[in-house]
């Protein structure tokens, strides 16, 4: 199978990729990137674990094909800190104890830094749709939309970033 | 789960994908938004040698409306479709594809790929229908239009020749005193084929009460996305009141040809389309009112 050139930006940072044309774009980042912080759970779509933001647009890496991202910027859970800072929805993730076994937390972070892009004051009912294709198998989505809640109220009068 | 290999190909024109169609016969796929393609190919259903990625074609993520005609590219994104373009997309479509999937499918999901795949109880397909749309496919001899009932031939089954792609859907333009609505029921609120969907679309005489013309389709209750004829014949002329809706909903529900499966009874699909036909056909009132 031919491999192909993969230019894209991840993270602010510009690589050129030698790839076969069947990796996804979650396999690129895990595998020819190091990027592990994204996380293959189904793998078809439904779970919402690899979630990535291509061009700002959370979307599940498992059913992007690596090509596809060429020339289009990914941001993933490891570029959303600011060096040592914690991006806020991190710290209340943190704070709010949204994390349990931390398996769907980059996703849910990732969906959540969209939505809060485009709304940045959601209602909780706004919160649970815009995480709506993100799954939690330990159950625990009461304190995660509340993390999302209380990183909205940190994060307004700053701007999203 | 790993994807089987392919060869990967990148047309720049819609030419050249048809070209490149053409080339290789029925061993190549299209790729829209890839969220039934790739998910297919990763469970081994279907392993295609190559791949035509139409993801990047400009030409098909294009909408405009040409006279009283909305030409809507086959590679518009659901979430493009579920923000209204702008408050010129009918009703009915902005909430089926807002109902699509989750917020990352619909960034992914294209117009084209929902009909293409032509699901029973798909998000998109379901409205169209309610709109008297039709699709244009472009093949080697060029391009054909095909009205959606003579379009959709089966779960997964439609009239798009191996060697053609769809790529535009075309509708009226929402005209004064027309309105239309979507309604969708599934057993949770994100992530779900329905059980039953249903789409409206309401045409009003000048006095505002009377109905001229209506359309009721119905998802997930026949092999197809079908219309309701005997919903279509009851609103004809009829008051545009809840009797006239409840009637229409007793009609499409004599019309919807459910079966039992692990979503639900068949039984219980009929009686739930006679209730969201009701409701679906309330909300098209109240958006013919607004328009």
């Amino acid at each position: 199978m031919q491999k192909h050139i993969l230019s894209l930006t991840v993270n602010g940072k510009e690589h050129q990729l030698l790839i076969s044309p069947n990796k996804t774009l979650a396999q690129v980042l895990r595998e020819d990137l190091g990027l592990t912080g994204t996380k293959q759970g189904c793998q078809v779509g439904d779970c919402g674990s690899c979630t990535v933001l291509l061009d700002g647009a959370p979307v599940n890496s498992c059913l992007v094909l690596g090509l596809q991202a060429e020339g289009r910027e990914v941001l993933t859970i490891e570029g959303i800190a600011k060096g040592n800072r914690l991006h806020p929805l991190q710290e209340s993730f943190v704070q709010a104890g949204a994390i349990q076994c931390g398996f769907c937390s980059p996703g849910m972070i990732l969906s959540a830094k969209a939505l809060l892009v485009k709304n940045q004051s959601p209602s909780e009912a706004e919160i649970r749709q815009g995480l709506s294709g993100n799954l939690c198998r330990c159950t625990g989505y009461q304190k995660i939309v509340e993390a999302v809640m209380d990183a909205s109220h940190k994060m307004n009068g700053e701007v999203a970033s | 789960m790993l994807l089987p290999n392919f060869t990967y190909l990148r047309p720049n024109s819609l030419a050249e994908a048809v070209e490149m169609l053409n080339s290789f016969g029925d061993t190549a796929k299209l790729l829209a938004g890839g969220t039934d393609l790739l998910v297919n190919m990763k469970h081994g259903k279907q392993s295609p040698a190559q791949l035509i990625d139409l993801d990047g074609l400009g030409e098909l993520k294009a909408s405009q409306t040409k006279g009283e005609v909305m030409e809507l590219g086959a590679g518009l994104k659901a979430a493009q479709l579920a923000g209204g373009l702008g408050g010129a997309l009918p009703q009915t479509l902005a909430l089926g594809a807002g109902a699509l999937g989750s917020p990352q499918v619909r960034n992914r999901a294209s117009l084209g790929g929902n009909l293409a795949t032509a699901r029973p109880a798909a998000d998109m397909c379901v409205p169209l229908l309610a709109l008297g749309a039709r699709v244009a496919l472009l093949g080697p001899a060029g391009e054909r239009q095909v009205e959606l009932p003579e379009f959709f031939l089966g779960p997964g089954l439609t009239s798009l020749a191996a060697s053609e792609v769809l790529t535009k859907a075309l509708v009226a333009k929402p005209q004064l005193g027309s309105g239309s609505g979507y309604c969708k029921l599934g057993l949770r609120k994100a992530l779900e084929i329905s059980l039953a969907n249903v789409a409206s679309w309401l045409l009003l005489e000048d006095d505002g009460k009377t109905i001229k013309e209506g359309r009721v389709s119905l998802g997930a209750v026949a092999p197809t996305p079908i219309l309701s004829l005997g919903a279509a014949k009851v609103l004809a002329g009829a008051a545009a009141d809840e009797k006239t809706f409840a009637a229409a909903g007793a009609a499409a529900a004599a019309d919807a040809r459910p079966i039992d499966d692990h979503r639900g009874s068949a039984e219980y699909r009929r009686d739930m389309v006679a209730v969201l036909t009701k409701r679906c056909l309330s909300q098209a009132l109240a958006d013919a009112r607004r328009n």
